[in-house]
């Protein structure tokens, strides 16, 4: 300049979109708020620690590479999102240690030991989460009663999911509670009456999030908002989550009931929805970018895969949830779908020919 | 007329608010002190200087003349005294001689009446000598001259009269269709007439500018009209490829693509025998007072222009010519304008956002938004594992570096810069084969 100083040179762009993949991060845990916030007031101060010995638990476990690397990322907010995401999928009163542990796994050797964000092939959130089920299998399943709550009547400590399970599938009958019955009744009277329909008891509480279970995923109702407000903002895509739902959906109606005796086309899709894990981790946890395929078509490949895998671990594995297991199983068979993906754009390319002349089938591999 | 439309994949929606209220029509910036007169405004070689130290040079007079294939003509832009000669860093890279002339004397030029030119009279060979006289090149970069185009060509598929604007804080283009329509109307003419062209486009966004004349007067009647089309400004909706995708949902047959300030300078020079010598320039960006399109002698140095646009509000974060998206950025106010300087934009911290660097997390974004359906990702892994051959195998010579992955790009990886490294080396090895 003319004062003598002169100005930064760089590279073209010079300008740039406004979202950076720390906004995106911070942006996503923002949206998490609202379902954390739900855990919080139903369970009270253990739900709080847990969630905070988590991200604590993260942070360290992502400073502690990235400090060998001499590279400062705490602030891109990845591993606070992760944290909070181990956290939220905790049993309230679990001992504070545990999630802090399986956090710490998460970023430091998931993430951090590959590289750091970008670099991992695994889910860091779900396999600090599969890390602690496998660790510690009855302090993960031992649920601790919503303070808040007092007239949810079961009292058996069990999630909706468990004693589904207990009873050979189908929708636990927890004795509703009283909010339940009256919203209930509202919306026969008002809604569904119009079309000849009725709902059940029990929903209600299993949506609104009035039972058991992990801090974070009690309420469907505030996953599912948060969700339609990211997937507005295009901040998560909605291949995969629309599909590991249609996938799991479909296979639920479909087989969900043979196990209660109720034959084809009888299952519960709803109940099967809205308990256990199934919210959180088909919109938070599986579109994370890094560990699943790019392209549209592998998109939706992997969120079948992820909603069949569930289905099949929620009716015969060991445990009663299997979402978990089912997104790190997809994300092992990645590299997979990639390969698979880009001979079906060769043979789609190969049938028709290119309408402007490029040949596509020089470029279908690429993604 | 035909509903807005634009090119099928990718693309992006710029979301900067630059708009500003322009002054109709477009004002002269005042004539510089000193006029830094690049003599390499072209693509090919630098002219050769015919002008010493202490001459007195009259506006419009040859300084520098053309020196092989894609060179052209440079003319004096003011009337002066030639102060020194000397070899000074292009914008755009690489360096050249400029005549640095001292505004001295009067403008014999500007008083006279206008001479006027019969083109339709002239034939062929007459047109292109005294494009090729004027020195008129293409305005955009690279600045191809006009007279290699167009002798080279004849009878071909398409004229495409680009006056998009897809990029933020560029104005110039769709100013001078609006304030000089019938001059660049007459260019087009001339082109026509020179190329033979099947098919006229202009290419725009938004209603066609009133009394812009696509039908020419005394045209024969076998002659087709000029077709207007509103294309909708998506970015880069002003590339070669998008253009014909919007226009004929075809690739490129045998298609010439120029600028309404191309088609301007062809007027001039044919029609009233003048040297280019002046252009609309946008000076924009959030960090000038003033905005405006101005008409700016060549050779005015950006920081004359930014001074008549009020000066800055703040330290500018980046001083960037032609654009924020595809343009060079410059360090100091004394970089001159030349033939292909479209804009001159000061982008303020706020604009250039946060430029730090996190890993890709696949999100996969620059591949939903490139125009030529590559997968940004993967090149740039590949260039920068050395593997350029695969890269190039994947497609990268297609890439028109316009940088919709890189504006995308959460991350702030570099994607373009390191694409253009790549391009530029290929284009110089074939450059050492020839």
């Amino acid at each position: 300049m003319r004062s003598g100083k002169t100005l930064a040179l760089g590279d073209a762009p010079f300008a740039f979109n406004k979202r950076t993949t720390s906004s995106l991060m911070w942006g996503v845990s923002l949206a998490l708020m609202p379902a954390l916030a739900w855990g919080l007031f139903c369970f009270g101060a253990p739900a709080a620690i847990v969630v905070c010995s988590s991200i604590l638990g993260a942070l360290v476990g992502e400073a502690a590479p990235s400090a060998l690397r001499r590279r400062f990322t705490l602030w891109d907010g990845s591993a606070f999102l992760t944290g909070l995401l181990v956290g939220m999928a905790m049993p309230a009163g679990i001992a504070p240690f545990i999630p802090a542990v399986a956090a710490f796994f998460a970023t430091a050797v998931v993430k951090g030991a590959f590289g750091g964000l970008g670099s991992n092939w695994m889910n860091p959130a779900l396999a600090g989460v599969a890390f602690a089920l496998v660790n510690w299998p009855t302090e993960m399943s031992s649920w601790t009663l919503p303070n808040r709550l007092s007239d949810i009547a079961s009292v058996s400590g069990a999630t909706p999911l468990g004693i589904s399970r207990a009873q050979g599938g189908g929708f636990a009958a927890i004795a509703a509670s009283s909010t339940d019955s009256s919203v209930t009744d509202a919306l026969n009277q008002g809604l569904f009456s119009l079309f000849g329909a009725q709902l059940p008891s029990g929903y209600v509480d299993l949506a609104i999030g009035n039972k058991l279970g992990a801090v974070g995923e009690l309420s469907g109702i505030l996953i599912l908002a948060a969700s339609i407000v990211l997937l507005a903002r295009k901040v998560i895509r909605w291949e995969i989550p629309a599909s590991i739902v249609a996938s799991f959906a479909l296979l639920t109606w479909s087989f969900g009931g043979l196990s209660i005796g109720d034959g084809f086309f009888s299952g519960d899709v709803l109940f099967a929805v809205f308990s256990g894990s199934f919210l959180l981790v088909s919109f938070f946890m599986a579109p994370d970018p890094v560990t699943s395929p790019s392209s549209r078509l592998g998109m939706l490949l992997y969120g079948i895969g992820i909603g069949a895998i569930t289905f099949l671990l929620r009716s015969f594995g060991a445990r009663s949830e299997g979402t978990a297991f089912a997104v790190l199983l997809m994300d092992c068979s990645v590299p997979a779908i990639a390969r698979l993906d880009a001979a079906i754009s060769r043979w789609r390319a190969s049938r028709t020919p290119a309408p402007n002349g490029i040949d596509e089938s020089e470029r279908s591999g690429t993604r | 007329m035909k509903p807005s439309r634009t090119f099928r994949h990718g693309g992006i929606r710029v979301e900067i608010d630059c708009d500003w209220e322009q002054k109709k029509p477009v004002q002269n910036a005042f004539l510089p002190n000193g006029a830094i007169i690049f003599l390499k405004q072209h693509a090919g070689r630098q002219a050769r200087c015919v002008v010493r130290r202490g001459e007195y040079v009259r506006e419009g007079m040859v300084v520098g003349r053309a020196d092989g294939p894609l060179s052209a003509n440079v003319h004096a832009s003011i009337p002066g005294i030639v102060r020194d000669i000397r070899v000074i860093a292009l914008p755009e890279g690489g360096q050249a001689e400029a005549v640095v002339i001292a505004l001295e004397g009067s403008f014999d030029r500007l008083g006279r009446r206008e001479e006027r030119y019969l083109w339709p009279s002239m034939g062929r060979n007459e047109i292109l000598a005294a494009i090729r006289d004027k020195g008129v090149v293409d305005t955009e970069e690279p600045g191809l001259p006009l007279f290699d185009i167009l002798s080279e060509k004849g009878n071909i598929e398409l004229l495409l009269v680009n006056a998009i604007e897809s990029e933020p804080y560029l104005k110039a283009e769709a100013c001078l269709l609006r304030d000089k329509g019938e001059e660049v109307m007459d260019g087009v003419a001339i082109l026509r007439k020179v190329l033979g062209p099947k098919r006229t486009v202009i290419a725009s966004s938004g209603e066609k500018p009133a009394g812009l004349p696509l039908a020419r007067a005394g045209a024969p009647a076998e002659e087709a009209d000029v077709e207007y089309f509103d294309l909708e400004p998506i970015y880069p909706q002003d590339m070669p490829n998008q253009l014909i995708e919007a226009v004929s949902g075809q690739k490129p047959c045998d298609a010439i693509f120029i600028r309404p300030s191309t088609a301007y300078a062809v007027h001039e020079s044919v029609v009233h025998g003048k040297p280019m010598v002046e252009r609309y320039v946008s000076v924009a960006g959030g960090a000038l007072k003033r905005p405006a399109v101005l008409k700016a002698r060549i050779g005015t140095p950006i920081g004359d222009l930014i001074e008549e646009c009020g000066g800055f509000l703040g330290p500018p974060a980046r001083l960037v010519l032609r654009g924020a998206l595809r343009g060079h950025s410059v360090h100091d106010l004394d970089v001159p304008v030349t033939k292909t300087t479209s804009a001159v934009v000061a982008l303020d911290a706020e604009e250039v956002g946060s430029l730090w660097r996190s890993p890709c997390i696949r999100c996969g974004r620059c591949a939903e938004v490139c125009p030529e359906r590559l997968d940004p990702d993967m090149l740039f892994r590949l260039v920068e594992r050395g593997l350029r051959s695969r890269a190039f195998d994947l497609g990268l010579g297609s890439c028109t570096t316009c940088g919709a992955c890189s504006y995308v790009c959460p991350g702030r990886v570099p994607l373009v810069a390191a694409f253009s490294v790549e391009l530029r080396a290929l284009a110089d090895a074939d450059k050492g084969r020839i």
